[in-house]
């Protein structure tokens, strides 16, 4: 057999068993691996190589070895996932660099890290100023994670004792100008829903790059004709103003009106409308 | 505009209202949302009743503006 042959048939033979190799190894992705993962990898690669371009020439014992490589790898990663022990032995244990705002000195030492490499790695956190870290770590794949005081970490609804609209993931209905039903079902509408909320917006399916639902059933649409301009959903806002107008009216009645019981009767009617507002506001305006 | 045409339109207004609450009570796929929006739902429809019991006494004391 020609050698360019034998190249041709080890290579496309390796290249289909590599990418089934990888897929079995799993979905760590390179930036987020633990050295030693990475080692792995890379002996797997050259072992793949050096088979492919015939410099291992008997391929029995490529194999062998690239099998070695593999096997071992998923039997460790088995192995620490049952045993915590097995675990920390083989991807390391985090390290705590920065504790209650003191950056600890010997850690950094043993991790090998400058100061100056601390503070890059914060910046890229965005943090520029090391008063406001309350903690910091070293996670096993190198990576620094950093938890702000808690005066300095980003107001949030639950800060403000603010009952947030609770929402869930939009599914995306329409992609390229086609509809997809599966998501749809998802959300328990049909094509005919789809077909009116279209309408309404005079749009037609195939001017429609992407179309969104979310969750509480509005539609979203990206037109491939930009120059269009496509009303978006304003029911809810639109709700809420016809709520607010109508407990506006309800008080000018109750004002107008000389009867003693039907001022009562409308003032009570308006502040029920109002505290109906103040619950729905969470979720109508956003 | 008279008061039962002023009362009128706010009735409509708020059945508009009702109609929107009630596709949202049944539309929303979080519990708490779609018992929010049921609660307001009953709320409104109380304010309604209320406001159709005025409703007919304007028209029984003003007929002549009976209707639309």
């Amino acid at each position: 057999m020609p050698n360019w042959i034998m190249i041709l048939l080890r290579s496309s033979i390796l290249f289909f068993l590599t990418v089934l190799l990888i897929r079995i190894l799993g979905k760590v992705s390179p930036s987020r691996m633990t050295p030693f993962k990475f080692v792995n990898y890379m002996v797997i690669a050259f072992i793949v190589a050096l088979i492919s371009t015939n410099i291992i020439i008997n391929p029995i014992l490529g194999f062998i070895a690239l099998g070695v490589w593999t096997l071992y790898t998923i039997a460790l990663d088995y192995l620490s996932i049952k045993s915590k022990w097995i675990h920390d032995l083989i991807n390391g244990k985090e390290t705590v660099l920065i504790k209650d705002g003191k950056v600890m000195e010997e850690n950094l030492i043993q991790v090998r890290l400058t100061g100056e490499e601390l503070l890059r790695e914060l910046r890229s956190k965005n943090v520029f100023n090391l008063g406001d870290v309350e903690f910091a770590v070293m996670e096993s794949t190198g990576e620094i994670n950093v938890l702000l005081k808690s005066d300095r970490k980003p107001i949030t609804a639950h800060d403000l004792q603010r009952k947030v609209d609770p929402k869930s993931e939009p599914q995306t209905v329409i992609l390229d100008g086609n509809i997809l039903d599966e998501s749809l079902s998802n959300m328990g509408l049909n094509r005919n829903w789809l077909d009116t909320e279209l309408q309404k917006m005079g749009v037609s399916l195939d001017n429609v790059f992407i179309g969104q639902v979310d969750s509480s059933g509005d539609l979203y649409v990206d037109l491939f004709d930009d120059t269009l301009q496509v009303p978006q959903p304003k029911v809810k806002e639109l709700l809420y103003a016809n709520l607010e107008k109508s407990q506006a009216d309800l008080l000018s009645f109750a004002l107008e009106t000389e009867d003693r019981n039907l001022k009562s009767m409308f003032s009570k009617d308006a502040d029920k409308l109002k505290k109906v507002m103040d619950k729905l506001k969470p979720y109508l305006l956003r | 505009m008279t008061v039962g045409s002023k009362v009128k339109q706010t009735l409509a207004n708020l059945k508009g209202i009702e109609s929107t609450l009630r596709i949202y009570s049944i539309q929303g796929r979080n519990e708490d949302e779609r018992r929010t929006f049921e609660e307001a739902l009953q709320t409104t429809a109380k304010v309604i009743s209320d406001l159709e019991l005025r409703m007919k006494t304007l028209e029984y004391e003003e007929p002549q503006y009976k209707g639309f």
